[in-house]
C-alpha cells in the first residue's frame, strides 16, 4: 500500500505501514535525518516539524494520520538558513550539542508565525522542547531576536 | 617514507610527550599523501594545506557540544595566521598522536588513550595546537623568503597569505605549500605573545553551528549506509541478569523484522527500519535468571551508612597532618552527613552507533567520547587486525561522560558481523534509562574541628559509594589499576574534596583526611559530568555553610578567611559578591546561598537565589557564576558551557531521580524522569575573570556548584538543612 506524503512542498509516495510513526518515516524513509529521535512518547520535542504550519510532535502521529497534509521538515524551514529563527539562532550561536535544535527552531517557528512578540510567558507556555546542553538562555534571547528579525 | 611526514610524526610525539608510550594500536599511519607529489603541505594529524588553498585541520576531540572544534581551530588558526573561514574541513581524526595526556596522568599511566571528557582537552592540546600552527607558519613563511631571496623576517603571514613586507606582493599558502613542505621542521618556533592574538580570548562564531541549524549535522543516528539494516536493543531489565531464554516468536511476525541475536544480557533485533527493530524489541518474552530482583534504594542506603558508621576504614586518600588528633583538640567539633542519589546522564541522542564488518576490515561510525576504546571493541568482536579497524567519529548528541562506555558500539559490531550487512543500532529512550552508567549514589561524612574563632581548623572526611571508575575497569578487563581505592587513591571519588594535580584540600585546613570506602551495589554507575565533585562539593559546601551559619561568619568571609593564600580565588570570593548583590536587599521572598570550588584549574563561585512556596516547590531565579579558568579562549563558549553545565546541575538537584526496586529502574522515560525545561530555566549570569594563565577545563566546572548554592539558599529562606541531593518538596516545608 502506498500513502503519498506532502513534504517540504514535494509529494512522496511512501510504502511504510500506515501505522508508523512520521517520525520514522521522515527519518528511516525520506532520509530527512535532520528531525530526532529522542523519547518516543511527544514528550521532548526533539522530533518537532511542522504540520499545516503547526508545531507537531511527529513521534506521536501516524503515516494514516499526516495523508494529505502539508508537513515542514527543519530542512524544508528554509534553503539557505535564511529563515529568522535560523539567522537568530545562528546570530547568538545557540546550539551546544544540537540534537535538539531542529526541534527547537521548529517549535519557535510555529510560535512566531503567530505570535510576532512572544511574552517570556508565551515562550515558557509553548516552547516545552528538552535540551539537555542547557541552552536555555540564548533560546530565550534568540527568541526575541528572531522576533525582531521578523518585523 | 616521505621526510616530512616522518619528521613531523617524531615532532608531534615530542610535543605532545607520547613518544614510546604503550597502548599502540597499530594506528600510526599519518597521511599517506606525500608532499612532494602531491603539491600538499602536511603536519599529520594536526593540518594540512593543498595546493588549492584548502585547509584542513584534524581534531583529537570529538564534538559533543562543548564547542573544542571550534576553540581548537582557532587556537592553531591564530598561530598560523589564517581566518576561521578559511578551514575547510574540520574532522575528528582517531590517531595515535591524538592520545590525551592528561587522562594518562590523572590515571596514573593506565589510560594511555585517545579519549574526550574530563574538560581535559585544552589542558591536553592548547600547547600542541599552537606549537602546530606555529610551525606551519614558520614553514610558510621560510618558503615565501626562499622564493623572493629576502630574509624571513620581511615575510609577513597573515589571512592565509605571506606578504613580502618590501615590496606588498604576496603569495597565498596554497601556492607555497609544496615549497613549505620541503622546508625543514623549527624545532621551537616562535609563539606569539597574547597581545598579537587575533583569535584567542575573542568570541569567535561556533565553526559547528551552520550544520546544527539546518538539520545538515550528522549524528551518530543520522548515518546512512548503502544496504543498512537498522537495529534495537531489549536488555535484561533487572541489574546483574543473564538470558535463560528468549521467546521470538511475535516479534519474528512482525513483517521486517530480520534477525534476532541474543547475547548474554542483551538481545539485538535487526530489522528493515529502525521502528520496526524497536517494535520488535518490544515484543520479545525474556526470561532471565540471576540478579539481585529484591534490591532496592533502602539497600544502596543502608550499605553506604553500613560503610560510613563502620569501623572498616578505606585506604586514607588525602592526609595532611593529623586531622584526629587535631579534632580531639579543637574548641569545638560538628559532624555532619550528606548524600547523593542516582541519576541518569540522558544525552538527547540515546545510544547509538553504525557498523559495516568484512573480511577486509571493519569501519564504524559512532558518537563516541573514546576512540580508542572504539577501536579495541572492534578489534575484539571482529579479530581483525588493527589496522583494518576505521573510527568514524560523528557529532555527539551530548556525552557527558556517558559516551565513553562503549556498550552500544559493541551491539552494532556484533549484528554488523551477524548479518554481513552494514548494521546501524539505536536504543529507545527506556533502555537508556534503564541502562545507563548512572551517577553514583554517595555518603559523605565530615567531621570539622572549629577554632576558637568558629573557623575550621581540621577536617577528616569519610566517602561511601560505588567507584565510577567501575566501566573503565571493565574495559580493561577487569584490571584493578592503581588510581582505584585498592592501592589508596580514585580520582573520581575524591575530585572537589581534594585535589590531585597540587595534592591539597580547596581550602586552607592544615588538618585534613579524607578516607574512601569503597560501597559496591549492583547497579552500574560510571562517569557523570563533574564526577565526584557532585558529592564532594555538595558535602563540602553545605558544611561550609552549616559551620559559618554555627560560628556567625558571613559564608563569602569563612571562604576568604580559608582561601587567604590564594589571590585568584579572592578575587573570585570579591566579583562574585558584588556581582550577585550578595547581603543586599532582595525582592520579597528571595533568598542566597553561595558555594566555591577549585576544579580543573579553574577557580569558581556562584551564588544563586531563590524562592520556594508553602508547598514546598523551589523556584531558582537567577544564579551567579564568576570564573577564574585561565586564559578564555573563546569567551562566549565559556559562558555557554558554564550556563549549561549550570543547567545540569539543576537536573541533578530539584528535578528528577533514578530509583531502584525490584533489582531495576523504575523510570523509563522523559514523562518520569524531567529534565528541566526553558520555563524553569535561570536567569545565569557568567562573570569571567581573564587572569591569563594556563586555560582550564570548562565542559563540567559548572555543575557541582548548583547543588550545594541552591540548599544554602533554601537553608536560607527556611531554616532546614538539605541532606540529600535531589532536593525534596517535604524537605523544605
Amino acid at each position: 500500500m502506498t500513502i503519498s506524503l506532502d513534504v517540504n512542498g514535494k509529494i512522496h509516495e511512501v510504502t511504510e505501514s500506515p501505522e508508523t510513526p512520521l517520525l520514522w518515516v521522515l527519518r528511516d524513509g525520506l532520509k530527512l535525518t535532520g528531525t530526532k529521535y529522542g523519547c518516543g512518547i511527544e514528550s521532548c520535542g526533539a522530533c518537532t516539524v511542522l504540520i499545516d504550519g503547526r508545531q507537531v510532535r511527529s513521534c506521536g502521529l501516524t503515516l494514516a494520520d499526516v495523508e494529505g497534509r502539508s508537513i515542514t521538515t527543519i530542512e524544508g524551514l528554509s534553503s539557505d538558513r535564511s529563515h529568522p529563527v535560523q539567522r537568530a539562532w545562528a546570530e547568538l550561536d545557540v546550539p551546544e550539542c544540537g540534537y535538539c535544535q531542529s526541534g527547537m527552531i521548529m517549535a519557535v517557528a510555529s510560535l512566531l508565525a503567530r505570535n510576532t512578540s512572544p511574552s517570556d510567558r508565551d515562550i515558557d507556555r509553548t516552547i516545552t522542547n528538552i535540551c539537555r546542553c542547557g541552552t536555555y538562555n540564548r533560546v530565550r534571547a534568540a527568541i526575541h531576536r528572531a522576533a525582531e528579525l521578523m518585523t | 617514507m616521505n621526510t616530512i611526514t616522518s619528521l613531523s610524526r617524531r615532532q608531534f610525539l615530542k610535543n605532545t610527550g607520547l613518544a614510546g608510550s604503550g597502548l599502540l594500536l597499530g594506528l600510526a599511519g599519518t597521511s599517506s599523501t606525500i608532499a612532494a607529489e602531491s603539491g600538499s603541505f602536511e603536519l599529520p594529524p594536526f593540518v594540512s594545506i593543498q595546493p588549492d588553498g584548502s585547509i584542513r585541520i584534524g581534531m583529537p576531540c570529538s564534538e559533543m557540544g562543548q564547542g573544542i572544534h571550534t576553540t581548537l581551530a582557532s587556537v592553531l588558526a591564530d598561530e598560523l595566521e589564517i581566518t576561521i573561514d578559511q578551514i575547510s574541513s574540520l574532522e575528528t581524526i582517531h590517531h595515535p598522536a591524538f592520545r590525551n595526556e592528561p587522562i594518562k596522568y590523572l590515571t596514573s599511566g593506565v589510560m594511555d588513550i585517545q579519549m574526550t571528557g574530563g574538560s581535559v582537552s585544552l589542558i591536553a592540546f592548547y600547547g600542541s595546537f599552537r606549537k602546530m600552527g606555529a610551525t606551519a607558519r614558520e614553514m610558510l613563511r621560510g618558503a615565501a623568503a626562499e622564493h623572493w631571496s629576502i630574509p624571513i623576517d620581511q615575510c609577513r603571514a597573515a589571512a592565509g597569505k605571506i606578504t613580502n613586507t618590501a615590496t606588498g606582493k604576496s603569495l597565498g599558502y596554497g601556492e607555497l605549500a609544496s615549497a613549505a613542505a620541503r622546508q625543514a621542521i623549527p624545532e621551537n618556533p616562535p609563539l606569539k605573545s597574547p597581545d598579537q592574538f587575533k583569535l584567542i580570548g575573542t568570541k569567535v562564531p561556533r565553526v559547528d553551528t551552520p550544520a546544527k541549524i539546518d538539520g545538515s549535522a550528522v549524528y551518530g543516528t543520522d548515518v546512512e549506509l548503502p544496504g543498512m539494516l537498522y537495529g534495537a536493543v531489549r536488555h535484561c531489565p533487572v541489574f546483574g541478569s543473564k538470558i535463560d531464554s528468549v521467546d521470538d516468536s511475535a516479534a519474528k511476525a512482525i513483517p521486517g523484522v530480520i534477525a534476532v541475536i541474543p547475547l548474554e544480557n542483551v538481545v539485538i533485533v535487526v530489522a528493515a527500519n529502525t521502528w520496526t527493530a524497536m517494535q520488535g524489541a518490544d515484543a520479545l518474552v525474556l526470561q532471565t535468571t540471576g540478579g539481585d530482583s529484591s534490591f532496592s534504594d533502602a539497600d544502596i542506603d543502608a550499605k553506604i551508612q553500613q560503610s560510613l558508621s563502620g569501623s572498616q576504614l578505606g585506604a586514607p586518600v588525602a592526609h595532611e597532618g593529623d586531622a584526629d588528633k587535631a579534632i580531639s583538640s579543637s574548641d569545638s567539633t560538628m559532624e555532619l552527613e550528606y548524600a547523593v542519589s542516582l541519576q541518569a546522564h540522558a544525552t538527547m541522542e540515546p545510544p547509538c552507533a553504525a557498523a559495516h564488518v568484512t573480511e577486509e576490515g571493519c569501519d564504524i561510525w559512532a558518537p563516541t567520547q573514546t576512540q580508542d576504546f572504539t577501536a579495541m571493541v572492534a578489534m575484539m568482536v571482529t579479530q581483525l587486525p588493527a589496522e583494518k579497524i576505521r573510527v568514524h567519529t560523528t557529532y555527539l548528541g551530548g556525552g557527558f561522560g556517558r559516551k565513553t562506555n562503549p556498550d552500544y558500539i559493541v551491539q552494532a559490531l556484533i549484528a554488523a558481523k551477524a548479518t554481513g550487512q552494514p548494521v546501524k543500532v539505536t536504543w529507545s529512550r527506556t533502555e537508556d534509562v534503564q541502562h545507563d552508567q548512572y551517577l553514583p549514589p554517595f555518603g559523605v561524612r565530615l567531621t570539622a574541628g572549629l577554632d576558637s574563632s568558629g573557623v575550621p581548623n581540621a577536617l577528616s572526611v569519610k566517602l561511601a559509594g560505588p567507584s565510577p571508575s567501575q566501566p573503565m575497569v571493565a574495559m580493561m578487563g577487569g584490571y584493578f589499576p592503581p588510581w582505584l581505592a585498592e592501592n589508596g587513591f580514585d580520582w573520581a571519588t575524591c575530585v572537589g574534596m581534594f585535589d590531585f594535580t597540587s595534592q591539597a584540600g580547596s581550602y586552607a585546613i592544615p588538618d585534613l583526611k579524607v578516607n574512601y570506602i569503597p560501597t559496591e551495589i549492583p547497579v552500574p554507575v560510571g562517569f557523570w559530568r563533574s564526577i565526584g565533585t557532585v558529592h564532594n562539593a555538595f558535602a563540602l559546601e553545605s558544611a561550609m555553610d552549616e559551620i559559618a551559619h554555627a560560628s556567625g561568619i558571613d559564608p563569602i568571609d569563612l571562604r576568604r578567611s580559608l582561601l587567604r593564600e590564594k589571590p585568584r580565588a579572592l578575587t573570585v570570593l570579591d566579583r562574585v559578591e558584588q556581582a550577585s548583590g550578595w547581603g543586599s536587599t532582595l525582592p520579597e521572598g528571595h533568598y542566597q546561598g553561595m558555594g566555591y570550588i577549585y576544579y580543573l584549574d579553574c577557580y569558581q563561585a556562584q551564588v544563586a537565589e531563590v524562592s520556594v512556596d508553602n508547598r514546598g516547590r523551589t523556584r531558582v531565579h537567577r544564579i551567579t557564576c564568576v570564573i577564574d579558568c585561565g586564559q578564555a579562549i573563546n569567551p562566549a563558549i565559556v559562558e555557554s558551557q558554564i550556563q549549561g553545565a549550570i543547567i545540569y546541575g539543576l537536573s541533578g538537584s530539584l528535578n528528577a531521580q533514578i530509583n531502584i526496586e525490584n533489582g531495576r529502574v523504575v523510570q523509563g522515560n522523559f514523562d518520569d524522569y524531567p529534565l528541566p525545561k526553558l520555563k524553569i530555566a535561570p536567569v545565569i549570569d557568567v562573570h569571567i575573570i581573564n587572569s591569563g594563565e594556563q586555560p582550564g577545563g570548562i565542559g563540567e566546572a559548572g555543575t557541582p556548584l548548583v547543588g550545594p548554592t541552591v540548599a544554602n539558599a533554601l537553608f536560607a529562606a527556611t531554616g532546614k538543612r538539605i541532606r540529600r541531593l535531589p532536593i525534596r518538596r517535604s524537605d523544605v516545608v
